[in-house]
């Protein structure tokens, strides 16, 4: 039997082909009901205020940065000697270069800045609080991922503050007890910062962080939707 | 300050569960709105605006490609990224500890910043203040997140300015 109408939330539709398209997958997944929970028949509280944003913004960043970040790889050569040439190829040459770089390169300013933001009402409006704990772990976790992003980015165009800022920042870790001289060596690939740093580096900042920064942004996602959003103080 | 309704009770999963009757009555209420459109209008608003933000910026300050590296040639000043300066600056600071000997200043940068980090993500843990979330009725958490937050700024302005 055919529908006349499909109802979802305030969407009435009586096209007969997107009803049948509709239906049609429907039958074989029931993304009707997904869609009314996740989307049409769902509510949010209405105590939300301005400052309840920027985790999604945040997200929304992350998104930015995955897109323009892939575009840069098109054109971008993690090679010592061609690092540096390959970026400012992509700044003159290549067509909206220029803003791909600029929108990642503000991209992960502002992701900083809007995670702090975030951080910092989580933190004055208690909401890390009971049953919220591991959810802050996750966040601030991600956090951190998100400053080595940051890091392991700031090498891949091989300029002179990249390379000297890598330096001091792979010397760091170096004064800790036992592990410090293994890790040093681990960060860098070897005894001085060169090709094996920026391979590193480079796969570092486009596959692993990414990936594990997207599987935590799952988990914390995951935390949200079954602890609900936090009631009014 | 509002009082929690039945909807903010409520997980999410069991939000879920409220019939549609009931959640038109919530929304008739004025004690919560639909996702659609109401909730992710605002969303979409919200992300055109960072796409504007961003470009906007990329076109009067655009990033900048500085010179190509030289490992021969250390230059005079090196600050990194004004994220980092706090941490920069740590380091820095340790340095201070000298008279404890030649190993203070390396390993006090380091466990300084690891006390730090360890701090921020067990907060939940640290705060014993109950379930109180407004912030007027913890004094004590809100000190010690306000001291934290000013003393990092003042390292990363220290570290911007050394």
């Amino acid at each position: 039997m055919e529908l006349e109408t499909l109802e979802l939330g305030p969407l009435k539709i009586r096209n007969k082909l997107a009803i049948r398209l509709f239906s049609a997958v429907d039958d074989r997944l029931g993304v009707k009901e997904i869609l009314q929970d996740e989307m049409f028949e769902k509510i949010v509280p209405a105590h939300l205020t301005f400052w309840a944003c920027f985790g999604g913004i945040s997200f929304f960043i992350f998104i930015c940065q995955i897109v323009t970040g892939a575009l840069l790889m098109i054109y971008y050569e993690p090679s010592i000697m061609k690092a540096h040439s390959s970026v400012a190829r992509i700044m003159n040459d290549v067509p909206f270069g220029w803003l791909i770089r600029g929108v990642h390169a503000w991209g992960s300013n502002l992701m900083i800045i809007t995670i702090l933001i975030h951080m910092t009402k989580i933190f004055v409006t208690g909401i890390y609080k009971a049953p919220r704990e591991l959810n802050w772990v996750v966040g601030v976790t991600l956090f951190l991922l998100t400053l080595g992003m940051s890091f392991t980015g700031y090498l891949l165009p091989w300029t002179q503050l990249a390379y000297w800022a890598t330096v001091v920042g792979t010397e760091t870790p170096a004064a800790m007890p036992v592990v410090g001289e293994h890790l040093r060596y681990f960060l860098r690939g070897g005894e001085d910062i060169g090709q094996i740093t920026l391979t590193r580096f480079f796969a570092i900042h486009v596959m692993i962080l990414p990936l594990i920064l997207a599987s935590i942004v799952g988990l914390h996602l995951v935390q949200i939707r079954r602890q609900g959003i936090s009631g009014p103080m | 300050m509002a009082h929690p309704t039945e909807y903010t009770k409520k997980k999410e999963c069991e939000v879920k569960a409220i019939p549609l009757e009931e959640k038109k009555r919530l929304v008739k209420e004025g004690k919560a709105h639909w996702f659609f459109p109401h909730h992710m209008i605002e969303q979409v608003l919200q992300c055109l605006a960072i796409i504007m933000i961003l470009v906007t910026f990329s076109i009067i300050f655009p990033a900048h490609l500085g010179v190509k590296a030289d490992p021969f040639d250390t230059p005079a000043h090196i600050k990194p990224e004004w994220y980092f300066l706090a941490a920069f600056y740590t380091l820095k600071f340790a340095q201070y500890f000298d008279f404890l000997g030649s190993w203070a200043p390396k390993i006090l940068g380091i466990v300084i910043q690891g006390i730090a980090v360890t701090a921020l993500l067990l907060v939940p843990f640290l705060d014993r203040g109950g379930a109180e979330r407004r912030p007027s009725k913890r004094p004590i958490a809100m000190a010690v997140g306000s001291v934290s937050a000013l003393l990092t700024i003042l390292f990363s302005l220290l570290g911007w300015l050394t």
